[in-house]
C-alpha cells in the first residue's frame, strides 16, 4: 500500500484557500468542487484529491499546513481511505468539478 | 495549431477516452483560463512519469496553464528531466537533438510566421540548464543575437539530475554532488546578464513558490516575442533527488532559494512595454499622466 493526500472537507469548505490545488506538481490531480460542504451549511467549496494520480509527495501538506496554516490535508494509506475520487468517477462541469466517491481500494 | 485540431470527428466522440473528451469540452482551449481557476479545468498536461514532487512539474505545469492561446503554441525541447512532463500536453511538441533546440525554435518560428502570417502562433523552448547553457550555450545566444521571436524558458534545477548528478555551468560555485565530489570551481554562469546584453526584448527570473507571478511572467514573455523580440525566463526548479530535498520540503526549499540568491527580477525594454500596453492593455506600462506642477 502507499499514501496519498486526503483532504478534510470540513476544514477546506470552511476556508476555501485553492492553494493546494495551485501547488500540486501533478496537474488534473487536486480538483474543486464549488458544492462540496454546502450541504452542511459550510460556505464555500473544497478541494479533493484523485487519488489514482495522486504520487504522495505532501507538497500540499505543506502548503496547507505552513502557508494557509489551515492544516486541512493529511497523507493516508489509500486502503485506510474509505471514500476518495478517482479519476473515471469526476465530472467537469462550467466552472467546477463533481466527483462520485468511491472506496479506492476494494475490500 | 488550431482549435480545429481538438476536435473529435462527427460521430467519433464517444470512444474516445475520458480524459480526452474532458478535455475537448472542458479544456482551456479557445477561452481564457488562469492559475486562480484551476481545479475547475481539465489542464492540457497529462500524467507523466517525473519524480513526485519534482518542482520542474510544477512550474512545467504552471506555464502550461499559463500560456496565452494553448491552441497556437508548440514547444520545444530537448534531452533532461522537463521533456518527459513537456511531451505529455495536448500541445505540439518538438523533440530537438541535445542542445539545438533554440535553432529548431528558430526555423520554426520562422516558418509559422510565414505560413500563417499575422495570425499569433507561438513557440516556446523550454530545456533544462544542461541544454540552454552548456551543450545548447551557442544556439541559445545566437538565437538571441539573431533576435529570433520566441520565448526561451531555462528549466535550472542546477545540476545533469538525468545522468547522475553532474555539475553543469548552471551549478553554484563549491556545490558538492554526486558525480563533482570536490565541488564545482567555478561560479554559476550569469545567464540573465548574457540575455540582457544578447538584446532579449524580457528576462526574467522566477521560483515557482509563486503560481500567479509565474503565470505573470510567461504570459508577458510568449506575448513580447510574437513581435518585439526573443523572450528569457530562467526558473529555479530544484531537483529534489540530486540535492536531497524530502518531497514535502521542495516548496520550503524554493522559498528559501527565492529569498536568498534566486530573487524575482524582471527586465523589459521600453519598445516591449509599449506594445504589452497598447496591443494587450497591460495598465502597469501605461505612460503616466504627468504630474502637476507644484506652485514653489
Amino acid at each position: 500500500m502507499y499514501l496519498v493526500a486526503n483532504i478534510d472537507v470540513n476544514i477546506c469548505a470552511a476556508t476555501s484557500c485553492k492553494l493546494c490545488t495551485q501547488y500540486c506538481p501533478e496537474a488534473n490531480t487536486i480538483l474543486y468542487d464549488e458544492e462540496a460542504g454546502k450541504e452542511k451549511g459550510l460556505k464555500y467549496g473544497a478541494a479533493y484529491v484523485a487519488v489514482d494520480r495522486c504520487k504522495g509527495c505532501a507538497q500540499c501538506v505543506w502548503v496547507c499546513d505552513n502557508m494557509a496554516k489551515h492544516h486541512a490535508i493529511k497523507m493516508e494509506m489509500i486502503d485506510q481511505i474509505e471514500q476518495a475520487a478517482l479519476t473515471e468517477n469526476i465530472q467537469y462541469k462550467e466552472k467546477t468539478t463533481k466527483a462520485q466517491l468511491t472506496k479506492p481500494v476494494p475490500a | 495549431m488550431s482549435l480545429d485540431y481538438m476536435k473529435f470527428t462527427p460521430g467519433f466522440g464517444k470512444f474516445m477516452p475520458k480524459e480526452y473528451r474532458d478535455l475537448v469540452e472542458h479544456g482551456p482551449f479557445g477561452r481564457k483560463v488562469s492559475v486562480s481557476q484551476v481545479g475547475t479545468f481539465k489542464e492540457i498536461l497529462e500524467e507523466h512519469p517525473m519524480c513526485a514532487g519534482c518542482a520542474m512539474t510544477l512550474f512545467i505545469r504552471l506555464a502550461m496553464i499559463s500560456f496565452p492561446n494553448p491552441e497556437d503554441t508548440i514547444t520545444v525541447g530537448t534531452a533532461g528531466c522537463g521533456r518527459l512532463a513537456i511531451s505529455q500536453a495536448a500541445i505540439p511538441f518538438v523533440y530537438g537533438n541535445y542542445g539545438d533546440q533554440n535553432g529548431v525554435a528558430s526555423g520554426l518560428s520562422r516558418g509559422l510566421r510565414l505560413r500563417f502570417g499575422d495570425r499569433p502562433k507561438d513557440v516556446v523552448v523550454m530545456a533544462g540548464d544542461g541544454g540552454t547553457a552548456d551543450i545548447g550555450f551557442a544556439q541559445t545566444l545566437h538565437s538571441w543575437f539573431r533576435k529570433e521571436k520566441f520565448t526561451t524558458i531555462m528549466l535550472d534545477n542546477e545540476v545533469y539530475g538525468n545522468t547522475g548528478g553532474q555539475e553543469s555551468g548552471m551549478t553554484n560555485k563549491n556545490q558538492v554532488l554526486k558525480m563533482a565530489p570536490l565541488g564545482k570551481k567555478f561560479e554559476k554562469m550569469d545567464m540573465v546578464g548574457m540575455a540582457k546584453v544578447a538584446g532579449c526584448a524580457y528576462v526574467a527570473t522566477v521560483v515557482p513558490n509563486n503560481p500567479r507571478r509565474v503565470e505573470s511572467v510567461i504570459k508577458k514573455a510568449v506575448l513580447i516575442a510574437r513581435e518585439i523580440g526573443p523572450t528569457y525566463i530562467q526558473a529555479y526548479t530544484s531537483c529534489n533527488i540530486e540535492y536531497a530535498i524530502p518531497t514535502d520540503k521542495v516548496m520550503e526549499d524554493a522559498k528559501n532559494v527565492e529569498n536568498d540568491r534566486y530573487r524575482f527580477s524582471e527586465y523589459i525594454t521600453d519598445e516591449a512595454k509599449q506594445y504589452l500596453a497598447e496591443v494587450y492593455g497591460y495598465k502597469e506600462y501605461l505612460p503616466k499622466p504627468a504630474q502637476a506642477l507644484t506652485k514653489s
